[in-house]
């Protein structure tokens, strides 16, 4: 054999992977050639360090900088797949003339709401009691930690009611019916208000809720409080100051009307939600109270 | 923690599908040493390997659902590993890259030379030491693919089937992209010679060292 062919086989040679009569000739070469018998000691000797290599130690910190980078990831994704997915479905509800219905239907475990929509897996459950009567803005914490508002209503007795959705900032734009239906006692209507708020392309969501003809206004926002808010300067009708703070502060706002609607002006310093409403409300009707989640500006 | 460890993958990942994210919290623990090893290797940068680490157990996290078990999850994570890997290797020569001058000292820890041990010991010890240095060295100046070849099999020890597996390839590809690789390694050893115990060729400059190259 020559030496070409000799180091050409030397790694199969040193596997075992060779076949005997070539072993036997390789074995031979080397007995007779010191320049190969060299080169098989090298190739050896190499191979055999990197399969002594030590095991590596991973940092103290290693398990939790891959969980960190998973769930912010996940997180991140999600919301984008959200927004996604919903400015496809309102696209498509508005395409094919459906409006973001839901339903309800009466069954042996109380009231049922079906959605157009796959937001709303549960709409109704049964009240934990006792439970306050009034519409409110809760948000569930989901798994990966975002916020995600919903409407509930409960009520003492049975009554008719009305959600609309009003597109554009004005609130007196012409509404879309949502859901139309009775509320029952004990239980609790929940209409999960991210389907709406993906696909209204604004800060904030402009909803009118009517309970037995009693009208009121909510203010819900798309995305998360700031941490501080530098200054709002504002003059404007009342509801347009409303659903500007709600933006601003991104906090859900319930307005009640109370016939009049006032002009207000606002110039607040690193103000919070409520101190901005409460310098906002001075010297008018309106009243401020903790409504759930939400600021209730109420002119009853 | 350790009553998990009778918990098979199949069963963590089928939970894991349930939507129950403590099953990945332990699939993740299984595996993490595992995966920064091999990533580390490939990098020779903690900070590297622990990146290629996150992203390929945030890649875990997306395809887990879709995860057949038709290979063995390490296995598949390895393959995750080779991926990221190259797509991190793809992005960084995107950007304008000055390449680092190689370390050549003080890059270990330090030595410990016991009093007592025979000289020949803290010889051969010293030897190891400069020897596993310039192979992750040596290592870190193959192409990606040739590299990953070598960790793969030579470190690893992983079989021909395996890293078949791993990296999506026919065998054949394997045997002789690992052919290559272990020729380029070795050209790149040529100067270290005396550290892996062969006295420089006596033969140098000789026709027949035109072979090497193969």
């Amino acid at each position: 054999m020559r030496c070409e062919q000799v180091k050409e086989f030397l790694n199969a040679y040193i596997e075992g992977s060779v076949s005997e009569a070539l072993r036997e000739r390789i074995q031979a070469h080397l007995n007779a050639c010191a320049e190969c018998r060299r080169e098989y000691r090298f190739l050896q000797s190499i191979w055999q360090g990197l399969s002594l290599m030590p095991e590596v130690v991973p940092p103290a910190n290693l398990h939790e900088r891959i969980m960190t980078h998973v769930r912010a990831n996940v997180r991140a994704r999600e919301a984008q797949q959200r927004v996604a997915f919903w400015r496809w479905a309102g696209a498509a509800a508005v395409a094919a003339g459906l409006f973001l219905m839901g339903f309800f239907v009466a069954n042996s475990d109380g009231v049922q709401a079906a959605f157009g929509f796959g937001g709303a897996k549960k709409p109704v459950v049964e009240s934990p009691q006792p439970v306050q009567a009034g519409v409110f803005i809760e948000y569930r914490e989901t798994k990966d930690g975002s916020r995600l508002p919903v409407l509930e209503a409960r009520m003492n007795r049975e009554a008719t009611a009305e959600l609309h959705y009003v597109a554009g900032a004005e609130p007196s734009a012409k509404p879309t019916l949502i859901w139309q239906g009775t509320l029952l006692p004990g239980k609790t209507l929940e209409i999960p208000l991210q389907t709406l708020l993906q696909s209204a392309n604004e800060r904030v969501l402009t909803l009118w809720w009517s309970v037995e003809g009693r009208k009121r206004v909510l203010f819900v926002p798309v995305g998360y409080p700031p941490a501080r808010i530098a200054s709002v300067r504002l003059q404007a009708k009342l509801s347009d100051a409303l659903r500007q703070l709600a933006s601003v502060y991104q906090t859900p706002i319930e307005w009640v009307p109370n016939g009049e609607e006032p002009l207000v002006v606002l110039d607040a310093q690193e103000a919070s939600l409520e101190e901005a409403l409460r310098q906002l409300l001075v010297g008018s009707e309106y009243k401020l109270t903790r409504q759930g989640a939400a600021w209730r500006v109420s002119g009853h | 923690m350790h009553t998990y460890d009778y918990i098979s993958d199949e069963v963590l990942i089928e939970r894991f599908k349930e939507g129950d994210e403590h099953a990945f919290d332990l699939l993740v623990r299984r595996y993490e040493q595992k995966v920064y090893q091999l990533a580390y290797r490939l990098t020779n940068n903690p900070d590297d390997a622990a990146d290629v680490a996150a992203e390929t157990f945030l890649r875990m996290y997306n395809s887990l659902k879709r995860f057949r078990g038709d290979a063995q999850l390490s296995t598949w994570l390895y393959r995750v590993v080779s991926n990221v890997f190259f797509d991190f290797r793809k992005r960084e020569s995107r950007h304008q890259h000055i390449p680092l001058e190689i370390q050549t000292e003080d890059s270990e820890e330090p030595m410990e030379l016991p009093v007592e041990d025979e000289s020949v010991d803290i010889m051969g010890h010293a030897l190891q030491q400069e020897q596993r240095r310039v192979l992750m060295e040596v290592i870190q100046q193959l192409p990606e693919y040739q590299r990953v070849m070598v960790v793969l099999f030579h470190i690893e020890e992983r079989s021909y089937e395996e890293i078949a597996q791993i990296l999506g390839l026919p065998l054949g590809t394997i045997k002789s992209r690992l052919n290559r690789a272990r020729t380029a390694l070795r050209q790149l050893l040529e100067p270290y010679r005396e550290l892996f115990g062969v006295e420089t060729s006596p033969t140098v400059g000789k026709p027949q060292e035109a072979s090497d190259a193969l």
